[in-house]
């Protein structure tokens, strides 16, 4: 268990402007799960990149096996024994899970597909996972898909696994499955290198974890012998909060009343069945769910991009049937949507173009049709200059910032108007420690000026940070409330698994 | 999160790794990066490089037809900018493309793929020719400003169509836009063949209007008529629009990103109607002024695929409304230096064809290149 696989020895690699990886050096010992933790932009990426022939490094060396690593390309890697799971799958959805694993394959012209075919479900038998490998691709749940990419990178006999943020897509129980298998890979033999951000998967599963900061490593240590406390500080560089000094809510009246609402979505997960709610001004009120039972439509009811077939919402008193989704913003309705790049931003457009979307057409910000270019420029830069946008200027593409720094954008713009109700769904979803943190202290700060502030959320331990109040929702309904006080996350998971509704059906 | 490394940068929208070009060159030691940044200059140069390797090509296609590169550039520079009778004729050429290249990047940027300019120029040419046959007797400034407004209106009116369909059904508006040309041409062959066909002609053409209506005339000795002007405060009017108004703001977030503008309010489909008037207006305009300006009588073979070319230009320029004007008067020079070419060197004047279409498939490719560069690996 102690020979070294891989050897990294001062590898650096620089990109204009930054050094992304600066004199890294790392051990990767055979069977081991080594985690490479650090912040976005820490460099995990790019030397996971450089482990599997994307980039090479501008100096230093990696010994593979005792033997200098000369990789050009993904295929070399792969050939020496190197397998890399990315974040963004590389499947084709209209193929079939073996027609997939065989794509990239250098076999030869006529492909036995049945041999491929048999080899897979001897993988899927061996590691309980039910999927058939005749089924078409798109139709897998995400979860299943990544079990594909696994597989497609098993099927080369790789001797190391890297994954980059494999949690990144997946729900808790699917987290639990994939990190079941992982260790039973690694008891198997196997090597596996998994990249990300998250400290409490790091804690669960890996055996060994190298922290990168700012391009540098700042240790490799033994899981066992550290706290979460120890490796947030070695990432972050500082103390990290993760208990947040709130004081207790004040609810007032309430900001919104959700009133036993239906919604049909269109693709039949996740409609909305007979859901009530209501948020108060001044409260955080935490939707805790898994995905999928209805978040996405309740979001859309709310911010009224999708009108409810039957069921009432009020905001303040007031009635949204017949409301466009740009008056129910003037009501006082701001949202931070789950994906951000998808539904929140304009990624073609300026910084402060974005910082004034949905306001374009009010003042000061336009004036009988016309921009005010001079009253987009003083709000942008107050934005910037309020949320700590990290941007060279407001006149930057959008799509050039990062994560963090996207979604401080669209809590700028969101926020600006003093909303009465924020709707927030999934906002730390993908973001760092820092940023993180910085989201959650602004929810709370909307909270303690007055707003009702609705949080959705998968991540439980948020959750039970922010609330006042927290609700389970359970295919299309709130099957359970309680307080962050009266609440455990036995019972809490027990609701949300549906163990509460009468009629057991299945969290679609 | 400070000092992010490019590579992390770049995931948000999909990655390097998915990026075709790069997938094709990693081996060796240069390969394809994205950027993430692209600089005018970027593109400047990738469309230099570009026009270059286009004229090398149609350089090649002349050599193969056995005839002298040189002279045929030569013949083709001379007829489009060789005296100041060619270079006005050239603007004469440029001055409809400049309106339907208009027509085109307007509605691109909203990402409404209007291909019917075509249609909707011969929509604006047959209200022009409505107005004049209703009320040819109006003096002559109220005619003219009748002519038009009902052209920009019947242009807006039969874009309409498409885009009302589009809106209401989600029908695929690149097919009806292309179907729509079909029908009112024929419409308008059904027009010029029974009520509007001249009586002392055989002719599908009405007859020659009086020429109180003919649109005045720059220079003396060429055909400059205003229309030219018209086209260029088109330009910066479009340039206002989509960059300083409301509603410009809005076509371009509908291109860009149509889900986040329905979450933050934006009526996508108003806007998307509104962007198709405005687009069917500019064509329906080109094609009054095309009547005004030249033809002076309505034919079957009036739009000569100006409406189709405009989608050239609008490409060309990247859909930018002052970057049309330059592209239109390109595309002009080509269709007036040719005829020079054709009588001087035979080489036939449908070479024109090749080099617009070899122009654009190039300029394409250099609009995706110039996101990319070359670095040198390890």
């Amino acid at each position: 268990m102690t020979e070294t696989i891989l050897a990294v020895d001062r590898v650096t690699k620089r990109f204009p402007g930054v050094v992304a990886n600066d004199a890294v050096s790392v051990d990767i010992r055979r069977g081991e799960i080594h985690c490479v933790l650090g912040e976005n932009g820490a460099g995990k990426t790019t030397l996971a990149d450089i482990l599997y022939g994307v980039y090479r490094p501008d100096e230093g060396t990696v010994t593979f096996r005792g033997e200098p690593l000369e990789l050009h390309t993904p295929g070399d890697a792969i050939a020496a024994g190197i397998g890399m799971v990315h974040q963004h799958f590389e499947l084709v959805p209209p193929m079939s899970v073996v027609e997939n694993v065989v794509i990239g394959t250098s076999a030869s012209q006529w492909l036995d597909l049945s041999e491929v075919r048999g080899r897979l479900n001897e993988f899927f038998h061996n590691y309980d996972v039910e999927i058939d490998p005749d089924a078409e691709v798109g139709r897998l749940s995400v979860g299943e898909q990544q079990w594909v990419e696994i597989f497609k990178t098993l099927y080369f006999g790789v001797e190391i696994l890297i994954l980059d943020e494999p949690t990144a897509v997946l729900t808790p129980q699917g987290v639990q499955e994939l990190f079941r298998i992982l260790r039973r890979m690694r008891d198997e033999g196997l090597t596996i290198i998994l990249i990300t951000h998250k400290l409490k998967e790091v804690m669960e599963l890996s055996d060994r974890v190298t922290v990168l900061r700012l391009g540098k490593v700042v240790g490799t240590v033994n899981t066992a012998d550290v706290e979460m406390r120890d490796l947030a500080q070695m990432m972050v560089g500082r103390e990290v909060l993760f208990q947040f000094d709130k004081d207790r809510s004040d609810p007032g009246e309430p900001v919104v009343e959700v009133d036993e609402i239906h919604l049909a979505s269109v693709t039949g997960r996740g409609s909305l069945k007979g859901l009530s709610l209501t948020v108060c001004a001044g409260e955080v009120v935490g939707l805790a769910g898994v995905s999928g039972n209805g978040q996405n439509a309740l979001f859309d009811a709310l911010v009224g991009v999708e009108k409810p077939s039957s069921g009432a919402i009020r905001i303040g008193g007031v009635d949204t049937a017949d409301l466009s989704a740009n008056r129910i913003g003037q009501l006082g309705v701001a949202s931070v949507p789950a994906d951000r790049i998808a539904q929140g931003l304009l990624m073609d457009f300026r910084v402060k173009e974005n910082l004034v979307l949905g306001r374009h057409r009010s003042r000061p910000f336009s004036r009988a049709g016309v921009l005010n270019r001079g009253a987009i420029d003083g709000f942008a830069a107050e934005s910037i200059e309020g949320f700590d946008i990290r941007t060279p200027s407001s006149s930057q593409p959008t799509r050039t910032l990062s994560g963090g720094n996207l979604q401080k954008v669209i809590m700028a713009r969101e926020l600006s108007g003093e909303p009465k109700l924020l709707v927030a769904h999934q906002p730390t979803r993908g973001l760092d420690i820092s940023a993180s943190e910085y989201v959650r202290r602004r929810l709370l700060e909307e909270r303690d000026r007055g707003a009702g502030v609705l949080l959705m959320s998968e991540d439980l331990d948020e959750i039970f940070q922010l609330s006042d109040r927290i609700a389970v929702i359970y295919d299309g309904r709130i099957v359970s409330e309680t307080t962050p006080e009266q609440a455990d996350l036995q019972s809490l998971g027990l609701s949300m698994a549906g163990a509460d509704t009468v009629e057991a059906g299945p969290a679609a | 999160m400070t000092d992010q490394a490019p590579s992390e940068l770049q995931t948000p929208d999909g990655g390097r790794r998915r990026d075709p070009l790069s997938m094709l060159f990693q081996s060796g030691a240069w390969r394809f990066e994205k950027r993430l940044v692209v600089r005018p200059w970027h593109e400047f140069v990738t469309l230099v490089a570009a026009l270059v390797v286009a004229v090398g090509i149609i350089a090649g296609l002349v050599l193969f037809i056995g005839k002298s590169p040189a002279d045929s550039f030569a013949a083709l520079y001379n007829g489009a900018f060789g005296t100041r009778e060619s270079t006005l004729e050239t603007l004469v050429q440029a001055t409809p493309l400049i309106l339907t290249g208009l027509a085109a990047a307007i509605a691109f940027r909203a990402g409404v793929w209007n291909i019917g300019g075509e249609g909707q120029f011969f929509a604006g040419v047959m209200g022009t020719w409505f107005v004049y046959d209703l009320w040819g007797g109006l003096p002559a400034p109220l005619l003219f400003v009748l002519m038009f407004i009902f052209a920009a209106i019947a242009g807006a009116a039969w874009a309409s169509v498409a885009s009302g369909l589009l809106v209401r059904y989600g029908t695929n508006e690149i097919l009806t836009t292309v179907m729509l040309n079909f029908v009112i041409l024929y419409i308008l062959s059904y027009l010029l063949a029974g009520p509007w066909q001249s009586p002392d002609t055989f002719y599908y053409q009405t007859v020659r209007m009086a020429d109180t209506t003919y649109l005045p005339r720059f220079v003396t000795g060429s055909r400059l008529h205003w229309g030219f002007a018209i086209a260029l405060i088109a330009a910066l009017v479009v340039y206002w629009l989509i960059r300083r108004t409301a509603l410009g703001y809005e076509i371009r977030g509908i291109g860009s990103n149509v889900v986040a503008s329905r979450y933050k309010g934006i009526r996508v489909g108003t806007v998307t109607l509104a962007t198709m008037a405005i687009s069917g207006a500019l064509a329906g305009i080109a094609g009054a002024g095309e009547l005004l300006g030249l033809h002076h009588r309505v034919q079957l073979d009036i739009a000569e695929g100006i409406g189709f070319t405009g989608i050239i230009i609008a490409l060309v320029a990247r859909l930018h409304p002052l970057g049309v004007i330059v592209a239109a008067i390109l595309f002009g020079a080509l269709v007036n230096g040719s005829t020079a070419m054709q009588y001087e060197t035979g080489i036939p004047k449908a070479l024109v064809f090749v080099i617009e279409g070899t122009t654009l498939a190039l300029v394409l490719i250099a609009a995706m290149v110039s996101r990319y560069r070359i670095r040198k690996a390890g």
